[in-house]
């Protein structure tokens, strides 16, 4: 499969089909957006620690401004960081590799894929360009605020389409038809292209967890699609579905919209929690503990993911008989959750432990995770939930969840499989520094906020002046040291960019398999040529086999006899 | 400091009770799972000639220690859901003894308070409506008051920290809730969901006092209500 002809810069780094470049183009495209994801963060940040000061590299930022940046920093971290990075781009490098397969089923439609993501994320940058600004109405883009906020719908056709929330719309669809092309290789390529020998019980568990997320997506992301243009028609062409002037209902959309916005944060979990069962085997040197049940426990939670959605609106004026049964939903889908963490811990115990990065991003991702976890409890419950509602208690727990979710997870991740995909190797202590300093500033960042959020402080408030318990006091002191936590996170981060940078301008000098893990990708060169093996190797066992007693290696690939 | 704000209502309490029931669990489970992933890490951690222990977790002699936390996790959250019915119950139902009857509205950016006029009767042509900025709801304390939430623009939602009471507003629904504030004074009440440009202002009072001070409050209101000739 060695290809030989000359391929031309456009063809291989723009719109190449191999699975590999797409992975590179969506995982860079991820980080990028999150670097603008990270900016707005630190933008409206500074203005909550220092309300009406001149902020550094920005200037002042008005009411409409800090709404808008809110709710797209929340967009963009989303469904153009943790999407591409967490789904298409581990899918893309992972799944071909390890089971063991030159492509995608379908490369060209894989190629569209990044190319509408690519699109979609040139409409949301492009709508902070347009008269109004970006929208400013929440990530949730509840109407009527999202469809007429100020009661007068633009009658100009075109106009209308060029406003922050038609574009805000227009590109979230686009960016779900890319994934759910993303998603459809993915099954079709797992189901179809696995090697000889690579049955379903011997597949790694990141596989069986991408494809498990891109399942739940495509069954969740069919109503909200069908939403957001019955919102989008609301809002272009002028008709009533969210408006109860002409017979709609705003509470639709919550439903829609939730229906897919829950079981899309175990879409964004699931990819992460398989670079985890990758992760912990190989540094403790023990196979993944109950791999089988973790693969039925993630089944579980797809099927239970469809039946929490309402916990978002329990004070949106439901019928309050109804909470109950979403509140009982909500309990039962922590429990294979937690089974998964639990196993995760209990790989650890008996192992010969290595604090290599991965593993210290990954034990971080468990610990952190666990907070965020714990946290839930407290929303779950719909009582206590009527007073937490919407304050910095959920925006704290969501980011102890989100954050560990998408950055531990794609550094532990990153730093596993940064030699095999690139042929270099990473600084050590630049990535220890890394690591270590990203532990302490998220912690800074957020968990002072939970008082705030206890003490009943609401969200997205541009300047708490009309509230005196929140803009003096312990309150206000805590926003700044997050604050100041937050800027120090964002800026621990171009340590990871040196890095990278040094590595990427030394020679290739990564080896085969310097973890000594087992699975396929590791059997390919590093970096992996177009093609990915150069014979596709033949599995003969499953894919966590360390340590087997009477053996003299403590690892045994997946394709040795 | 605090950790949760003063308690003016009647209801707040089993919210407060409730929390502190919820962080005992969570704390519980919090050591017991930071013990289970921290204590390897010193225990197993790589020893020159020690392989690691092998073993899949498929069998039941194993995986048992994960079935029993999942079966007290389990327990804990219907202990947890058990205590809380009872709470969501009298928050989201409405009381027998319904004292006094009002109407709140949610518009850009401000909340508006409808009294019922002379006629004690809300809904009819003799009501009075307060729609000004930073306007203060007089009730009286220790009495059941209902509230009819109406919105008439965006979604918004009707928050009163001290009583811990909090349900969104929306266009073309009424939803009807109550509270009981058993300590007079002036309480803010909030928008927590995003409304618009001026969300961070949208700030209104509610001010709990004596019946006597309420009266005279409603008094003056009709006086001033009544058509200038």
């Amino acid at each position: 499969m060695e290809n030989t002809h000359k391929i031309s810069f456009v063809n291989k780094y723009l719109f190449s089909t191999d699975h590999k470049t797409i992975g590179a183009q969506y995982t860079i495209m991820g980080v990028l957006m999150a670097a603008v994801g990270g900016f707005l963060a630190y933008i409206f940040r500074y203005n909550l620690a220092f309300p009406g000061q001149n902020i550094p590299l920005f200037g002042a930022l008005g009411p409409q401004q800090y709404n808008s940046f809110v709710t797209i920093h929340g967009m963009i971290m989303v469904f153009w960081v943790g999407m591409p990075v967490l789904l298409a781009g581990f899918g893309n490098f992972l799944i071909p590799m390890m089971i063991g397969t030159d492509d995608m089923a379908f490369p060209t439609l894989n190629m569209m894929s990044f190319w509408i993501f690519f699109l979609s994320a040139v409409i949301l940058l492009a709508s902070f360009f347009v008269p109004g600004g970006a929208f400013g109405g929440g990530w949730t883009m509840y109407p009527p605020l999202s469809a007429n906020g100020y009661m007068v719908r633009d009658p100009n056709f075109l106009s209308a389409l060029l406003s922050g929330s038609s574009l805000l719309i227009l590109a979230v669809a686009l960016e779900f038809v890319a994934m759910l092309m993303g998603g459809i290789n993915f099954l079709v390529t797992t189901f179809n292209k696995r090697t000889k020998g690579m049955t379903a019980f011997r597949v790694p568990l990141v596989v069986w967890y991408i494809n498990i997320a891109a399942v739940i997506f495509m069954f969740s992301v069919g109503p909200l699609v069908a939403g957001a243009f019955m919102l989008l028609f609301d809002v272009v062409l002028g008709t009533g579905f969210y408006d109860p002037a002409r017979g709609g209902d705003p509470i639709l959309f919550q439903h829609l919209f939730w229906f897919f916005g829950h079981p899309e944060v175990y879409v964004l979990l699931l990819p992460s929690l398989g670079v985890l069962a990758e992760v912990i085997p190989v540094f403790s040197r023990k196979p993944l503990f109950a791999y089988k049940k973790l693969v039925y426990l993630a089944l579980l939670s797809a099927v239970l993911s469809v039946v929490v959605w309402a916990h978002h609106q329990f004070i949106a004026g439901i019928d309050p008989r109804m909470a109950t049964f979403f509140s009982i939903g909500t309990i039962i889908i922590s429990i294979p959750f937690a089974g998964i963490f639990l196993s995760f811990m209990a790989t650890l115990w008996g192992g010969s432990i290595r604090f290599k990065l991965p593993m210290l991003w990954a034990l971080g991702f468990i610990a952190l995770f666990l907070i965020g976890g714990l946290t839930g409890l407290f929303l779950g419950s719909n009582a206590f939930d009527i007073y937490a509602h919407d304050t910095y208690f959920v925006v704290t727990h969501f980011h102890y969840t989100l954050f560990p979710d998408i950055f531990f997870g794609f550094f532990a991740a990153f730093y596993f499989w940064f030699p095999k995909f690139s042929g270099r190797t990473l600084n050590n202590t630049l990535g220890h520094l890394h690591f270590w300093l990203t532990f302490v500033f998220f912690n800074c960042t957020w968990f002072v906020l939970f008082f705030n959020g206890l003490a009943g402080q609401h969200r997205r408030i541009h300047d708490y002046s009309a509230f005196s318990n929140f803009s003096g006091g312990i309150y206000q002191t805590f926003e700044k040291f997050s604050t100041i936590g937050a800027i120090c996170l964002i800026l621990t981060q171009f340590i990871f960019l040196i890095n990278v940078i040094m590595s990427m301008s030394k020679k290739k000098n990564a080896v085969k398999n310097p973890w000594e893990a087992t699975t396929l990708e590791w059997v390919a060169d590093s970096p992996p040529p177009h093609g990915n093996f150069p014979v596709m190797p033949e599995v003969f066992r499953g894919p966590y086999d360390y340590s087997v007693p009477g053996e003299a290696k403590d690892f045994l690939p997946q394709n040795q006899q | 400091m605090n950790i949760l704000p003063k308690n003016v209502s009647t209801y707040g309490q089993e919210i407060d009770s409730l929390f502190w029931l919820i962080t005992t669990f969570a704390l519980i489970a919090f050591v017991i799972s930071l013990f289970v992933l921290i204590y390897p890490l010193f225990k197993y951690r790589q020893r020159a000639g020690v392989k690691a222990e092998y073993f899949t977790g498929e069998k039941k002699t194993h995986f048992k220690w994960v079935a029993i936390a999942l079966i007290a996790l389990a327990l804990s959250d219907f202990i947890i859901m058990y205590a809380e019915h009872d709470a969501w119950v009298t928050i989201e139902g409405l009381p027998a003894q319904q004292d006094f009857h009002v109407g709140v509205t949610g518009r850009q950016w401000n909340w508006i308070f409808t009294y019922p006029g002379p006629d004690g009767k809300l809904g009819t042509a003799d009501d009075v409506v307060v729609d000004e900025q930073n306007s203060e709801l007089h009730v009286p304390v220790n009495k059941n008051i209902i509230f009819d939430l109406r919105a008439r623009d965006v979604v918004h939602s009707f928050f009163i920290v001290n009583t811990r009471l909090k349900q969104d507003a929306l266009p073309g629904r009424v939803v009807t809730r109550w509270f009981n504030i058993t300590v007079e004074g002036k309480y803010d009440i909030s928008c927590s969901q995003i409304c618009g440009v001026l969300h961070a202002k949208m700030r209104n009072y509610v001010v709990a006092e004596s019946q006597e001070k309420f009266d005279a409050y409603i008094k003056a209101l009709y006086d001033n209500n009544k058509p200038k000739i």
